[in-house]
């Protein structure tokens, strides 16, 4: 069983700068995790822990049911594809993806049947006599892929493998990796800091901050229920409007006054009212609305971005349906759906929601 | 780019470059064929006159050949008719005349002792190609100008090739055959001249063609190279100006680098190529610097140098010398990889194996000679402490040459340190990691990831370490003066010692020479090999 059981893993760097603070994770058989994160906030290191490259300060790495932290990375049956793909420039494609068996004295014959089968696999076959350097970039990705595929490893690691993909390529890419962990079955932990890449392709995402990982949870989750207010901000496009505020009376009472008022179900006290850009609509004047200046329409298409500014110059940003209604320099009345409003409390947790009137 | 390659100024080009050529043709045979004909009318007259008043016409019925002088480095023939075989020879023609293009001739009447009868006629005539041959030659030129630029348009427009080969090869004839034609009109016209100031018809002096005044092989030589370089310009700026790719931005840009390129141009011109055609020329003279005649010897000192055993000796002792370099460049491969760990002080380390290449070469030779010394040195103070015996390092023809190429490898262990310290920071960290992954070892990390992407600066630094080595002098010179008993003489020590020493300077010259070639073949063969694609992209 290709699980991997992250245990308090800590990384610390000789100046005493903390890349990684104790992250502990399970990661199931076969799953396909994304470890996302802003750039700096560890999920790099984790990887490069997992894979043996670096060595933990404290915290252990289980992979199945052995401990592989004090093991070499050849040894620890994971294969990882890097962000510039990292293949031999000396090599051909073939070579390349047959080095691992190679270094795993694999013979001659097995070596050549199973590149290609895996070139096969992955459609770059006619690639197999060419160096790297005439390959475009979605097929370096592709054999830099079939060398990991190849030694049939327990886990795939993913260094931001499709970040240097232009963007029709990376869609694609995208889409055949998932088709890829469905076929293999493979344990796969993928990095990124793409928050619309992990809501993707994740069966879990776990977002990562600082060192210290916020949520690990299926990707509708996170965004449904995010659990810290860094989470919420992280995850969606556009990101989430915050109001700063305090939580006011009891029981069936209680509000959230700030820029805005939503009756809420959350401890008193000072708090975050979190609300994404779909939950606020365009309205006409009327109970529980609040009036906003259009600063910016950004039509997208099918939908568009309205930024707006309240009367204190608190920037809203809310989703629009369809083309667009309104113009820069327009007052427009804005209603919160108020059970989608979440409560953060002073420490950026997730305390409570908001609650129909 | 488009196909429309025929640009109208392509098209102008083309069609200047044919009517030039066409003019240029037609001006030198006209001008050939006046000067011929001079020649000839003076030939004959001097031959009627010579006859005087004493002719006998009828004693003289032969075709003979009066001349076979060079005109211009052409060989004509003529041939005279006199006496009966002149009767033939309408009363119209018998004086001087021009024919038609592809048969002319020049008639001279013989008169007899009076002066009142005509009793025959000397006819040269002259042979039929000459009227054919050269302007055939100056169009078949013209065209292949002509045909140079199109080419280059067609070359250019079809695919983006920078410099193809035969481009080159074509522009070269084009600008050779221009040049000709050039140098053909500068001859033709000094023909001329020296016909108008040939000697009056009645002289009875023997018309000598080669006491003509033609300009000397010197003056000629200049201008043909003046000519030829001229109409290479002239030739460039039209192909130039025909190139469709040329915006005037681009043309300026051009104009620019070029400006700032003189500078360098003119120094590289002056101070390298003037001194090496300089040495080019010596090494087929002999020349001992007080000498103010320098005969021309031909291959005398090559051949001189080809049989002399030290010019071998010296060989020998170079190449064994140079064989220090593949075992420097092992240790500074190895030092590199040691000096490549992130570590503290690892700065100051590299400074300090760096260091002796900063140095002066004198300086360090000194140092070693001290090192050496079979009595006060370090090295022997050292064996014997251990309770060996001494040996004179410089001074045992068995140990010189090697004494030297060690302290040539400790001055260049630093430069190849550094070289190859920049060669492995220069592959990308994933690389090793990726191959760590794949399960290789540290032995296998370096023969199949590291070495493999070193070999271009290997290359490198094995063919330039041979060039270096072949040009050793200072360490020599300070250290053992080609002794002993010859065992550390270098080509350049010995290209010093004939040159300074024994004052040959264009045997000197000629063992440069055979130096150059040497070292050419070398960076030739670097070329050839650097040149094959490693690349580094991942």
């Amino acid at each position: 069983m290709a699980t991997v059981r992250l245990q308090q893993l800590t990384r610390k760097f000789p100046d005493g700068s903390v890349a990684l603070a104790g992250l502990t994770l399970d990661i199931k058989h076969g799953e396909f995790l994304v470890l996302v994160g802003p750039s700096g906030c560890g999920k790099t290191t984790a990887l490069r822990l997992i894979a043996g490259l670096d060595a933990p300060t404290s915290g252990r790495i289980v992979v199945g049911e052995e401990d592989v932290t004090d093991l070499p990375p050849g040894s620890r049956d994971v294969a990882m594809v890097f962000q510039n793909y990292a293949l031999y420039p000396h090599f051909t494609v073939a070579e390349n993806i047959a080095f691992p068996l190679k270094m795993r004295r694999v013979p001659a014959g097995e070596q050549q049947r199973q590149v290609r089968e895996v070139a096969e696999t992955l459609g770059i076959g006619e690639l197999l006599a060419r160096k790297p350097a005439q390959l475009s970039g979605g097929q370096r990705q592709r054999v830099a892929l079939a060398r990991a595929l190849v030694r049939q490893p327990a886990v795939f690691l993913f260094d931001e493998p499709l970040s240097n993909l232009d963007a029709q390529v990376r869609a694609s890419t995208r889409a055949e990796l998932v088709r890829l962990h469905r076929q293999l079955g493979a344990t796969m932990i993928f990095v990124t800091h793409d928050q619309v890449e992990a809501m993707s392709m994740a069966q879990r995402m776990a977002v990562l901050n600082k060192g210290r990982l916020e949520q690990c949870a299926a990707p509708l989750e996170v965004y449904r229920t995010p659990a810290t207010r860094f989470t919420a901000q992280f995850v969606g496009s556009p990101s989430i409007n915050t109001f700063d505020g305090t939580i006011e009376g009891k029981g069936s009472r209680q509000l959230f006054v700030g820029a805005v008022q939503v009756p809420v179900t959350a401890p008193p006290g000072s708090g975050t009212l979190a609300v994404r850009p779909e939950h606020l609509h365009i309205v006409p004047p009327g109970d529980g609305t609040f009036p906003v200046r259009v600063a910016l329409v950004e039509p997208l298409g099918a939908e568009c971005i309205v930024h707006a500014l309240l009367g204190d110059n608190t920037e809203v940003r809310v989703r629009v349906p369809g083309l667009p209604t309104v113009a820069t320099g327009d007052t427009v009345h804005l209603r919160i759906d108020h059970e989608a409003a979440l409560v953060f409390d002073a420490e950026g947790r997730l305390e409570g929601r908001g609650r129909r009137p | 780019m488009t196909t429309d390659f025929v640009t109208p100024a392509r098209r102008v080009a083309v069609a200047v470059c044919l009517v030039w050529g066409l003019v240029v043709g037609a001006l030198v045979v006209r001008t050939w064929i006046r000067a011929e004909d001079a020649l000839a009318a003076q030939e004959g007259r001097s031959v009627a006159a010579s006859f005087g008043p004493d002719f006998q016409p009828t004693r003289l019925p032969v075709r003979t050949p009066v001349a076979a002088g060079r005109v211009a480095n052409v060989v004509r023939t003529m041939e005279r008719q006199i006496g009966p075989a002149a009767n033939r020879i309408a009363e119209s023609e018998r004086t001087l005349s021009l024919g038609r293009l592809w048969s002319r001739y020049v008639s001279v009447p013989v008169k007899d002792a009076d002066e009142w009868d005509v009793v025959g006629a000397v006819v040269l005539r002259a042979d039929w190609w000459r009227g054919v041959a050269i302007p055939l030659a100056v169009v078949l030129a013209t065209l292949l100008v002509a045909a140079t630029l199109g080419r280059r348009g067609v070359v250019r427009a079809s695919e983006d090739v920078s410099t193809p080969p035969y481009f080159l090869v074509a522009d070269a004839i084009a600008t050779l055959t221009v040049g000709t034609t050039g140098a053909l009109v500068l001859a033709s016209r000094r023909l001329t001249e020296a016909a108008a100031i040939l000697p009056p018809p009645s002289a009875q002096v023997r018309f000598d063609p080669l006491s003509l005044p033609m300009p000397g092989t010197r003056t000629l030589g200049v201008l043909l190279l003046g000519w030829c370089f001229a109409a290479a310009c002239a030739l460039f700026l039209c192909a130039w100006m025909a190139s469709p790719r040329r915006s005037v931005a681009e043309r300026r840009e051009s104009a620019t680098a070029w400006s700032f390129l003189a500078p360098s141009g003119v120094h590289l011109l002056v101070f390298t190529l003037g001194p090496l055609l300089f040495t080019a020329w010596l090494s087929l003279h002999p020349w001992d610097l007080l000498e103010t005649s320098r005969p021309f010897i031909g291959l005398t000192n090559y051949r001189e140098l080809l049989s002399d055993p030290q010019f071998w000796n010296a060989l020998r002792n170079t190449a064994l010398y140079t064989l220090y370099v593949p075992v420097t460049m092992v240790l500074a491969l190895g030092a590199a990889m040691l000096l490549n760990q992130p570590l503290r002080g690892m700065r100051v380390l590299r400074a300090m194996v760096f260091l002796p290449t900063v140095v002066s070469y004198v300086a360090i030779a000194m140092v070693w000679q001290w090192i050496y010394h079979a009595d006060y040195g370090l090295l022997n103070y050292l064996i014997r402490l251990v309770g060996g015996t001494g040996v004179d390092w410089l001074g045992n023809p068995a140990t010189a040459l090697v004494a030297l190429m060690i302290v040539s490898a400790w001055v260049q262990l630093g430069y190849q340190m550094i070289v190859y310290l920049a060669g492995l920071q220069g592959i990308p960290e994933t690389l090793l990691e990726a191959a760590r992954l794949d399960g290789a070892n540290a032995w296998h990390r370096f023969t199949q990831v590291t070495w493999p992407l070193l070999r271009p600066v290997s290359l490198y630094l094995l063919v330039t370490g041979i060039i270096w080595s072949f040009q050793v002098f200072a360490l020599v010179y300070v250290m053992t003066e080609g002794g002993p008993a010859r065992s550390t003489d270098v080509l350049v020590f010995q290209i010093y010692q004939q040159a300074w020493e024994f004052r040959r300077l264009g045997y000197a010259s000629a063992l440069s020479w055979v130096l150059f070639a040497i070292l050419l073949g070398l960076t030739l063969l670097q070329w050839r090999l650097l040149n094959r694609k490693v690349e580094y992209a991942g």
